[in-house]
């Protein structure tokens, strides 16, 4: 027993001397989604500017935003649209240098003028994706769900063949649409015809609720359709060529996840310097690449579904742009919180 | 003794205990598997490829988070086991309504669900004025460590014969030496259990250590769990636990059994 | 023996300070009315009549209870067999079993979780079929090692005493294992039907996302929802039938004692 403790302790000791990480002149601070970039460019990053990014990463932006109320001091975030609109509502951010940030010059289109950060003094778009459906065409015709559109969840054809994404905010963004509303309604006869809409969609194709997994299993083609994000459906896409993307013609939720540098940041100048790095255009393409959402970077999203491009002729790779019924959430605590009560009713609905 | 020829219950009880290492192992043989795999599939195995063990030397963030959670598994397990043993200990002396009170409190960490043991020590945190960091973990760690070491101590101990560590003190011992000649060696096997689970537990743990790590520390779990798109390199990731764990395992249960052979030699 | 007891001091200042100071601020949660960060008190019980008005969450709760309990009784069915088999082997060999046994446990969940569903998909079982093999899966091992420490090193005098007095192995092993292993069923139990009732990702991986179970009704009001308030009190609601649940099996192994 004495011979195990010594051997414990010895562990302990031999852990903790031995801090695996280089020392460097400064550290950065980034937080970010996981899986959500190219290694490399931090790895490049690094070695151009004599830092240590130090990565930490979350999976959902409330995760994120509550790990912001503990005081923890980040210096560039990658929150979406709706919660980069509450902290600035909650003057959590300072705004972006942009003597320093100053190639903003080719952002493309979706990403241009965005309601929360209209002239990105505060913000720098990263990655960006609407909502679609992935369906297998050698099962639905792709003239028959572009027709239907989001009406196709109501086809009791597809029961026991439909995944839906156990998410409340997309899933009454697609009632909200189907029945021709804002998805940031809140109209009270709106939000309970939604609901209504949701039951009848359960009902009509006792659809699966998953979350991530639903991207392994569309591209082995466990089921026919889908509620995806277009970043994730332009992989299964790739994988599988059976598969189709729709953009419902009712409209759909556009949705952009953006740098910003928080108000607590330790080391906003070095912030700046990284933000303006993912914006080259180099490091946009790696980016985009590796991830398959959409580069908020004109050129490299031409480069990517461009001629020889990595998401050449790939369906769900750009988003749709300028389209008048898309639409981005705005940050609203009540609507969300009615909307996760009814969604669990919609789930457990019989 | 002799060899006798097994019976046939013994037959029926070894084909049970592998029937249960096989139900097991299923699923860790399959994450193996998998680690193998040239796509991204977790259903599809398309073909074989060591890529997702050379994504993974190439991560330095899984890496990081393979140390942070290590470093932190066994600070907690050695911290809590300790704690957590000789506090069941003296419980188990105390006066029954101390001990129930306490051992329900105690039960709170292992009852409620993680996001509210984590969301109750941030705000502690949070209220102490102290920054999350490296400390904070190993804090929140061992405190959902120590009612698991108690929860295997204590019944072991409710078996023990409180005479014998009377005697010892009668016969002139010291408490001290009371514990550690008389109470441990009989609870041994429960306390080893209870670092065993208690070390799982902290390897394991996402939700507690996502609201109480500091700034750029990330465990494995934590890695996991935020992959926005599955990356089978945390497969590559666990094969390498399972192999670096199997090959402990195989020293230290062969050393002792060699130097057994060699101290037989020499008497002989 | 006060001696003794005052070797549980520094642990009972620990779970005061990380434990029940924690507990008591979530408790406040449970108390008030809205406000992550406000200062000024507002005590309602409207979080607690909320929850217990709502058909919904009554629902969500009982099927929490229900999965919590079987996977509970699937692991001593197949569990207690499973310790006692170990029990019999030689000392070395129950080491090594017990660590088999661990190994496991130090792979993720959530990746053993997408094995298991990788693995079901090729089966064509009932969702609830599978949320029960993987529970079961995930809580076995703690039931066994659990049953297996409280058996292991029993007295063997105990059992040779019994077969002397004519006692078979049926009536020895109801009358001097069975009675000496009920710490460990207890302690078991505790280890696998306390984190059940609140696990909720087995269940939403393995069962299609139709099972709502309570910890995940408490996760998303504690991130989703951003209402601390009613998750707080969700959560106190939960434990407070767990307390009086696992009393009431307490009460059982006392009666079964005095026996």
């Amino acid at each position: 027993m004495k011979k195990m403790m010594a051997a414990v302790l010895t562990l302990v000791m031999l852990l903790t001397v031995c801090v695996p990480f280089a020392a460097a002149d400064g550290v950065l601070n980034v937080y970010n989604w996981g899986e959500y970039i190219d290694k490399q460019v931090i790895t490049n990053f690094e070695k151009e500017f004599g830092v240590r990014v130090n990565y930490s990463l979350f999976s959902s932006n409330e995760e994120m935003y509550t790990k912001l109320l503990s005081g923890a001091s980040y210096d560039v975030l990658v929150p979406s649209d709706y919660m980069i609109e509450r902290l600035l509502k909650e003057n959590m951010l300072q705004p972006l240098d942009r003597s320093t940030v100053d190639n903003l010059g080719n952002l493309c289109e979706g990403v241009q003028n965005l309601s929360y950060d209209p002239d990105n003094t505060w913000s720098v778009p990263y990655l960006w994706q609407t909502v679609g459906i992935v369906y297998d065409t050698t099962k639905i015709d792709p003239e028959k769900i572009e027709e239907a559109g989001w009406d196709i969840f109501l086809d009791p054809e597809y029961a026991g063949h439909t995944y839906m994404y156990d998410s409340e905010r997309d899933a009454f963004m697609v009632a909200f649409k189907a029945l021709g509303y804002s998805c940031n309604t809140e109209d009270e006869t709106e939000i309970q015809a939604a609901y209504e809409w949701l039951i009848k969609m359960d009902e009509a194709v006792k659809p699966s609720y998953v979350t991530d997994e639903v991207i392994d299993s569309m591209a082995n083609g466990e089921k026919w359709m889908a509620l995806v994000y277009s970043g994730d459906a332009a992989y299964i896409l790739s994988e599988n060529e059976d598969m189709g993307y729709c953009t419902p013609k009712q409209g759909t939720n556009i949705a952009v996840d953006a740098m910003v540098i928080p108000a607590n940041a330790s080391n906003p100048e070095m912030a700046n310097q990284f933000i303006r790095y993912i914006t080259e255009y180099d490091n946009a393409v790696m980016i985009s690449e590796e991830v398959g959402y959409a580069s908020a970077n004109a050129e490299a999203l031409a480069e990517l579904s461009g001629e020889g491009g990595t998401y050449e002729g790939n369906a769900a790779y750009i988003p749709r742009a300028g389209y008048e019924q898309d639409e981005m959430f705005h940050d609203n605590e009540t609507l969300k919180k009615t909307l996760s009560e009814l969604w669990i009713k919609v789930k457990l609905h019989e | 003794m002799k060899k006798k020829r097994k019976t046939l219950w013994e037959h029926f009880t070894s084909c049970y205990l592998l029937l249960i290492l096989l139900f097991i192992y299923l699923p860790i043989l399959y994450v193996i598997l998998f680690s193998f795999n040239e796509s991204k599939s977790l259903s599809n195995f398309t073909g074989f490829s060591l890529k997702w063990y050379e994504n993974m030397f190439q991560d330095r963030t899984m890496l990081q988070s393979i140390y942070y959670t290590v470093l932190v598994a066994v600070i907690a397990t050695v911290v809590s086991t300790i704690v957590g043993t000789v506090a069941a200990i003296g419980l188990s002396k105390a006066k029954r309504v101390v001990r129930t009170l306490v051992l329900e409190v105690n039960n709170l960490p292992v009852m409620n669900p993680d996001i509210v043991t984590a969301i109750g020590l941030m705000l502690l945190f949070i209220s102490m004025k102290v920054q999350l960091s490296l400390v904070t973990l190993i804090l929140a760690h061992i405190t959902f460590c120590i009612p698991y070491v108690i929860l295997s101590v204590m019944p072991k101990l409710r078996q023990l014969d409180d005479n014998v560590a009377e005697a010892a003190l009668d016969l002139g011992a010291n408490p001290w030496q009371a514990l550690t000649k008389v109470i441990i060696p009989q609870i041994y096997p429960a306390i080893l259990s209870g670092a065993l689970i208690a070390f799982s537990m902290s390897f394991d743990d996402f939700v507690i250590s996502f609201f109480t790590a500091g700034v750029g520390i990330n465990n494995i779990s934590m890695y996991v769990y935020s992959m926005k798109r599955y990356n089978p390199s945390v497969n590559a990731l666990s094969t390498l636990i399972m192999v670096v764990v199997t090959l402990i395992l195989i020293l230290v249960n062969v050393i002792p059994s060699v130097r057994e052979k060699r101290n037989k030699k020499e008497e002989a | 023996m006060k001696s003794f007891f005052r070797m549980s001091y520094p642990y009972i200042l620990w779970i005061a300070v990380f434990i029940v100071a924690p507990m008591f601020m979530i408790l406040l949660y449970a108390l008030t009315r809205t406000g992550n960060s406000t200062l000024t008190f507002q005590f309602t019980l409207d979080n607690f009549a909320r929850f217990l008005r709502e058909p919904t969450f009554l629902r969500v709760l009982w099927t929490s209870l229900r999965v919590a309990l079987l996977t509970t009784v699937f692991c001593i069915l197949i569990g207690y067999p499973a310790a006692l088999f170990i029990a019999g082997l030689p000392e070395r060999r129950q080491t090594m079993m017990v660590l088999l046994l661990t190994l496991p446990m130090w792979i993720n969940m959530l990746l053993k979780t997408y094995a298991w569903r990788g693995i079901l998909l090729n089966f064509d079982f009932a969702s609830e079929t599978k949320v029960f093999i993987g529970m079961v899966y995930d809580f076995l091992p703690y039931m066994i090692i659990q049953i297996h420490t409280s058996i292991s090193k029993m007295n063997p005098d105990l059992k040779t005493a019994a077969y002397d007095l004519g006692a078979n192995k049926w009536v020895t092993f109801k009358r001097v294992t069975l009675p000496l292993s009920i710490p460990g069923i207890i302690s078991g139990i505790t280890l696998v039907f306390l984190p059940a009732v609140s696990s909720f990702v087995i269940p939403k991986l393995l069962g299609g996302g139709d099972y709502v179970l309570i910890g995940n009704l408490i996760e998303i009001y504690f991130l989703t929802a951003g209402d601390w308030n009613f998750g707080s009190a969700i959560s106190l609601i939960m434990a407070l039938i767990i307390i009086a649940s696992m009393w009431a099996t307490k009460k059982l192994d006392r009666n079964a004692q005095e026996e």
